[in-house]
C-alpha cells in the first residue's frame, strides 16, 4: 500500500508528525534498525516506522535489565570496601 | 564515525560515581531495590552526559531528583497494554473493511493509518522521557537522540557487568 499524502485530508487543528519528519526519522532510523534497513524505502509507512521505533526502545529498556539484575546480585555480596570493589572502580581509570 | 565508544565511557564514568554513592549509602536494600537503584542511577548517568541538552535528559535528571527508588519507564506498561489491545482491534477492523467494496476503502483505509499514526505517536511519546510535553516535532528528534544514548548506555552496562564478574 504507497503512501498517502496527509493533505488529502483535514487533520484537525492539532499538527501531526509530517510526511518530512517521517522521511528523516526513516532514514536515520535505517542506520540503526536492521528490520527498516531491510525493507524498501517506498514501502515504509508512518506507523510501521513508529511501530518500529516503539518496539526497538522496548527492547532496549529490556536489555537493560538483565545487566542491572547480575549488578544488584553482585553488589549484593561483595563488601564496598573490599579489593573487589576496588577493581570494580579501577576498570574506569 | 564512532561516537559511541566517547559515549559508553561518559556514561561509564558518571555512572560508577552514582553507583558508589547508591550502594554505600544503604547496605540494607533488598535486591529489587538495588535493582531499581541501579536502573535509576545508570538513567541520570546518561543524562548527565547528554548534559541536559535535551527534553528527554532534563525529565531524567528531574525523575532522579525526586524520587530514591523511582522507576520512570514503569507507569507507561499499563497504558501500552490497553493500546496494544486497540491497535489489535484496529487491526481487525482494517482487514474486515478491506473485504468491503473498494470506492469506500480508501477514505477509511487512510483515516484508519492516520489513527494509526496517532495512537503511536502517543505511545512514543510515553517511551520517551518527558515526552508528553514535548510537540511532534521536536519528537523525532529527542527519540533519535535517546536511542543513541539508551544504547551507549545498555553498552556500557554490559561492559562493567561483564568485566565484573570476570574478575570473581
Amino acid at each position: 500500500m504507497s503512501n498517502r499524502r496527509s493533505s488529502r485530508q483535514s487533520a484537525g487543528g492539532v499538527s501531526r508528525i509530517s510526511d518530512d519528519q517521517i522521511i528523516e526519522l526513516v532514514s536515520k532510523l535505517r542506520q540503526l534498525l536492521p528490520e527498516i534497513r531491510n525493507s524498501r524505502s517506498d514501502k515504509v509507512s508512518a506507523s510501521k516506522v513508529l511501530q518500529e521505533t516503539c518496539n526497538y526502545i522496548r527492547s532496549l529498556h529490556k536489555e537493560v535489565d538483565d545487566p542491572s539484575d547480575r549488578l544488584s546480585q553482585l553488589l549484593a555480596t561483595i563488601d564496598a570496601d573490599s579489593a573487589e570493589a576496588a577493581i570494580i572502580r579501577s576498570l574506569l581509570m | 564515525m564512532r561516537p559511541c565508544d566517547s559515549l559508553k565511557r561518559e556514561f561509564l564514568k558518571k555512572w560508577m560515581m552514582g553507583l558508589q554513592s547508591c550502594s554505600s549509602s544503604n547496605k540494607d536494600m533488598s535486591i529489587l531495590e538495588r535493582k531499581e537503584a541501579i536502573k535509576l542511577s545508570a538513567d541520570v548517568a546518561m543524562a548527565c552526559a547528554r548534559n541536559g541538552a535535551t527534553c528527554w535528559s532534563r525529565a531524567l535528571i528531574a525523575a532522579g531528583a525526586h524520587s530514591k527508588h523511582g522507576a520512570p519507564r514503569e507507569y507507561s506498561n499499563k497504558r501500552i497494554r490497553s493500546k496494544k489491545i486497540l491497535k489489535r482491534s484496529c487491526r481487525i477492523r482494517i482487514r474486515r473493511r478491506k473485504r468491503s467494496k473498494c470506492s469506500a476503502q480508501v477514505g477509511r483505509a487512510s483515516s484508519i493509518s492516520k489513527g494509526l499514526v496517532r495512537q503511536r505517536t502517543r505511545i512514543l511519546k510515553s517511551l520517551i522521557p518527558g515526552g508528553e510535553s514535548m510537540d511532534e516535532a521536536s519528537l523525532v528528534e529527542e527519540t533519535l537522540d535517546y536511542i543513541t544514548y539508551l544504547r551507549a548506555q545498555v553498552d556500557g552496562m554490559r561492559s562493567l557487568v561483564d568485566a565484573s564478574e570476570l574478575d570473581r
